[in-house]
């Protein structure tokens, strides 16, 4: 019944609603500035926005066509797509809602910057909701390429140029790692779609099994990339530096989200067989692979994270780390945690960037955390929402960045005995980088102000987005019990169908 | 409405009704004309002391409506919180957490009255001190594991801002070592709690844990239950602090401004020895046996190293906070004697270390209004210029050194009678020695009186010192009254924890004795 479903056609549009009104705001979003008059920033935001949220309302009620496959498995709907869309699409409108004043301040064409985002969105909403390496690659390409020219949309500017430049050049050979482990899986299992390679590989049939190993290892190099984990890490400081602060914000957090819900159905769904023979060599090794990847992306992140002075920089490592908390939630091989702790993560990482954006005025001038000295009584209604960030980032309640990471490690500690030893790792690594966040609070609040502030203006829009990150993050750190509970009743795994098959 | 939970939200209602009240009257943050601002910063602190004094009044009703017959927690309030999690909002008090409740809201309006002349960000310094205060009666109230960890660190951040912002020379320094300090320990009693919370079948709740605990002592395997064990008692020797992690104290007692030091030494000290008596007792009663001499000997280590360090402080400010490292040593050795009388002793101790130090940081921090020095040699015979104060401050200082009839004694008593009788390995040498530590804990104390006091006045301008005024006054003198009360009517304190505290005391003995244990190997 389910290879049915896998093999026939199953057209549902409603199944790729968010996809579709992504890309068609993005593209009226093209014409409408074509033919307006020059400047045309608000309709082209309101657009976009109203895009977002549309998507959003569908994302919500996706779950109402049913869960399974569709478009001949290419597309799937379940828990995961619903919660990792969610997250992208909130960071979405948090970028939208402050790239009014962004594009404003820096004098930057408005048009193609809101259709990019929408472009990219759709890229990203199709990678979570992929059920094929095809759509994967398709969702990865389209996201990734809109976010290339996002990094160097302040085009006149060096610094972002070569972020630019160095997102591009390291995202193409990640892709290519990504590509070429997508072709020896398929050489390995002749099959592309995800619960298809599943299937291959519980009947045993797959014809080369070294060939699906090194598929899978390259597989990994290549979301590794994606997803800023250590040792595949270096491009992120440069590339998160270079460019404006909104899209670093955006960078951070939406694609990752993105490519986590792939890297989740790829290795959770299609590489998890913990079976005899190769399903259970091929388990344990991507296991004891992440496993060892998320110690490093910790420590590495957190490590070099003290030393930084930019702030944004700063941010970069941080997210580098974070990253890591989230591939211990990986390895258990649930989604909920790692979901949560994505969308927590974009609350508070976007929020975070929001501010250094406004604080920072056009051209990113004062991004270095010296120039924040003594600004906290000065701007509150900038620096306490930094600041409870920043302390969500580092885990202390009653933040969503607390809730989350102690849904991760919970989650690990419950789900087998070698996973304490990770959460041990992952503790001492929070312990590590409470320092560094709290390093700009003491900045803001207990130094002298810098000379040189200019009281920065706050637009409606950005305060909207300011208001919507904090209280997102508030919400999730205090009563977080309905997002759990909606989280924790879907699971990511094959489809019930399939299940019956292998039964 | 629950009671505890009014109590608990009460301060924190009073920070969002400052925040609002300052918004709407300054328009925009420090608008307005210096007379404006001062008359604003006027209402910030009447603001802060009436919600402060409300909830010490609706603590009054949480200690009137208490049950002394009853051992566990009582006026509770549970509602689900997080359900995926199975976490509770849970609330109550029992025997071990109603006094540290009222000592709580008790030293809160002092704070308030400490802080009357803090002209820097009036605003912000009240609304962390109430949220600090929310914090902190939420520890003491929360029966849920999560939820008291969640007030845990919420006292965390306020504390760091008033430290950090209001304090000395070297704020920034005693902030984030404080800071560091504290979650170096809780976020490893993280794992302790995610820990216990999966062995005892996915429960937050710590009556039930205890309960369970008592039925299964191998509820937890017993390597990692040793671990478990120095997770939650790192957490909370380094809140005590036990010696050797005590070194953040003085560098944060020095550089706090006055209410901090007194909310730090009063309230958040006690967290530690609160946590040790409500997590590591009853949820690990036999690694607590078998740890017990250990814990013991680092409490003896710190009751005589912190008088002695007192004992040659120049720094009167630094020497009130080494003696709290000697006093609060006392507490740790009566909580792990075992015995009624140490426990029951340890728990007044702490009520006592709250009001006797609160109120010798109180009487530091008038003087250093006065002469901005808190220098033993700056000072001198300034009964003659300051006879009420010289008077108070004595009658606090012989408090906290034991005198008998004023509160100290009763502690210090029990505690080392509690310890002598116990069947720790090695106690009696303990008590002997801890009995030292009231000696020395005299001749630093009479020592420093005598040098700030007393003889001819040294230095001229220390001749024309004003007295208290009414403020000071009534800051002081609850402390002073309460140290009396306390130690003429000790049983009115003693009486409503002795059931809990006896319950705690059981489920340490219900282990199996250890020549079974052997036999049984």
């Amino acid at each position: 019944m389910q290879l049915e479903t896998l093999n026939t056609l199953n057209l549902n549009y409603w199944s790729i609603a968010p996809e579709i009104i992504a890309s068609i705001a993005g593209a009226v979003i093209m014409l409408v500035d074509a033919f307006s008059k020059r400047g045309a920033r608000r309709i082209n935001g309101a657009i976009a926005l109203a895009g977002l949220i549309l998507a959003f309302i569908s994302v919500v009620f996706i779950g109402r066509v049913g869960q399974g496959n569709y478009f001949s498995g290419m597309i799937v709907v379940d828990s995961t797509r619903i919660f990792f869309g969610i997250t992208i699409l909130i960071a979405g409108m948090i970028v939208i809602l402050l790239a009014d004043q962004f594009l404003r301040d820096e004098g930057l064409p408005p048009g193609e910057f809101f259709s990019l985002v929408m472009f990219a969105t759709a890229g990203m909403l199709l990678l979570a909701g992929a059920g094929d390496l095809v759509t994967v690659f398709l969702g990865l390409e389209i996201s990734s390429i809109t976010t290339y020219v996002l990094a160097g949309y302040r085009r006149y500017d060096l610094r972002a140029n070569e972020s630019s430049l160095k997102y591009f050049l390291l995202g193409s050979f990640s892709t290519a790692f990504l590509l070429y482990g997508m072709a020896l899986t398929y050489g390995a299992t002749k099959a592309t779609n995800i619960e298809k390679i599943r299937l291959a590989i519980e009947g045993g049939q797959v014809t080369y099994p070294a060939l699906l190993l090194i598929g899978a290892a390259m597989m990994l190099v290549g979301f590794g990339f994606k997803i800023a984990s250590a040792p595949f890490h270096l491009w992120t400081p440069d590339v998160y530096e270079g460019a404006p602060t909104i899209v670093t914000g955006f960078m951070s957090t939406a694609p990752k989200a993105a490519v986590f819900a792939a890297f989740l159905r790829v290795f959770v769904v299609g590489f998890d067989v913990p079976k005899e023979g190769l399903g259970l060599q091929l388990h344990g090794t991507w296991i004891s692979a992440v496993a060892i990847l998320a110690v490093i992306t910790m420590t590495v992140g957190n490590l070099i994270a003290i030393s930084q002075r930019n702030i944004k920089r700063m941010l970069a490592y941080s997210s580098i780390a974070h990253a890591g908390y989230a591939l211990v939630g990986f390895v258990t091989g649930d989604y909920a945690p790692v979901a949560f702790y994505l969308l927590a993560y974009s609350l508070m990482s976007i929020g975070a960037f929001a501010v250094i954006q406004l604080l920072a005025r056009a051209g990113d001038q004062r991004t270095e955390i010296a120039d924040y000295a003594g600004i906290g009584f000065e701007v509150p209604s900038l620096s306490f929402p930094l600041a409870l960030f920043l302390l969500s980032l580092a885990g202390i309640p009653p933040t969503a960045g607390f809730m989350s990471k102690f849904y991760i490690f919970k989650s690990a500690w419950d789900s087998s005995p070698v996973l304490r030893y990770l959460v041990l790792v992952a503790i001492i690594n929070s312990i590590i980088s409470v320092y560094y966040y709290i390093y700009p609070i003491v900045v803001m609040f207990f130094r002298p102000l810098a000379p040189g502030f200019v009281r920065p203006r706050v637009s409606a829009s950005a305060a909207l987005a300011l208001i919507l990150a904090l209280a997102g993050t508030l919400y999730l750190g205090i009563l977080p019990n309905r997002v759990m509970n909606a989280m924790g009743r879907g699971t990511v795994g094959p489809t019930e169908q399939t299940q019956m098959i292998t039964k | 409405m629950n009671i505890v939970t009014i109590t608990t939200f009460l301060p924190l209602l009073g920070a969002i009704v400052l925040l609002i009240y300052s918004l709407i009257r300054s328009g925009r943050p420090y608008g307005g004309s210096d007379g404006h601002q001062e008359h604003l910063n006027n209402s910030y602190r009447w603001i802060a002391l009436i919600f402060t004094t409300l909830t010490f009044i609706a603590s009054i009703y949480i200690a009137a409506g208490f049950d002394n017959s009853v051992a566990g927690p009582q006026m509770t309030q549970k509602v689900s919180w997080i359900a995926a999690l199975n976490a509770n909002y849970y609330v109550g008090v029992d025997g071990i957490s109603l006094w540290l409740v009222v000592l709580t809201t008790f030293l809160m309006p002092i704070s308030v009255l400490a802080s009357w002349h803090i002209e820097k960000r009036v605003r912000e310094y009240m609304i962390f001190m109430l949220v600090l205060e929310t914090g902190m009666i939420g520890v003491f109230v929360a029966f849920d594991m999560l939820l008291f960890y969640l007030f845990f660190e919420i006292t965390l951040i306020p504390m760091y801002f008033l430290i950090g912002v209001w304090g000395g020379e070297r704020r920034i320094y005693a902030a984030l070592k404080f800071v560091i300090y504290t979650v170096v320990g809780s976020l490893l009693m993280l794992i302790a709690i995610i820990a216990v919370y999966l062995y005892a079948g996915s429960t937050f709740d710590i009556v039930e844990i205890t309960s369970k605990v008592a039925a299964d002592p191998n509820l937890i395997p017993s390597p990692l239950k040793t671990w478990l064990w120095l997770a939650f008692a790192l957490a909370f020797c380094i809140k005590v602090p036990l010696f050797p992690f005590h070194t953040w104290l003085p560098d944060a007692h020095v550089e706090a401004p006055t209410a901090g030091s007194i909310i730090l030494a009063g309230i958040l000290l006690k967290i530690g020895t609160y946590g040790l008596m409500r997590f590591n007792l009853p949820f690990f009663p036999d690694v607590s046996r078998n740890l017990g001499s250990w814990v013991m000997g680092l409490a003896l280590v710190g009751i005589i190293y912190g008088a002695l360090v007192a004992m040659v402080q120049p720094d009167i400010k630094k020497l009130v906070a080494y003696s709290s490292v000697s006093h609060l040593g006392f507490v740790v050795m009566g909580i792990f004697s075992f015995t009624d009388l140490g426990m029951q002793g340890a728990l007044f101790q702490m009520l006592n270390h709250g009001i006797s130090t609160g109120a010798l940081f109180l009487c530091v921090g008038m003087i250093y209004d006065r002469r901005h020095t808190r220098l033993i040699s700056e000072f001198g015979g300034i009964a003659t210029p300051m006879p009420q104060y010289s008077t108070m401050f004595m009658i606090i200082c012989l408090s906290s050194l034991g005198l008998p009839l004023l509160n100290g004694f009763i502690g210090e008593f029990l505690i080392l009678i509690g310890t002598f009788s116990s069947t720790v390995p090695y106690a009696k040498m303990f008590a002997v020695l801890g009995a030292t530590g009231v000696i020395l804990s005299a001749v630093y104390l009479l020592w420093m009186l005598q040098r700030v006091m007393f003889g001819e006045v040294t230095r001229r301008e220390n001749s024309e010192l004003p007295d208290m005024d009414l403020r000071e006054k009534a800051a002081l003198l609850p402390l002073v009254a309460l140290a009396i009360v306390m130690g003429i009517a000790p049983m009115l304190f003693l009486r409503a924890s002795e059931k809990s505290v006896n319950t705690v005391r059981q489920s340490v003995e219900q282990k199996v004795p250890r020549v079974v244990e052997i036999i049984n190997r």
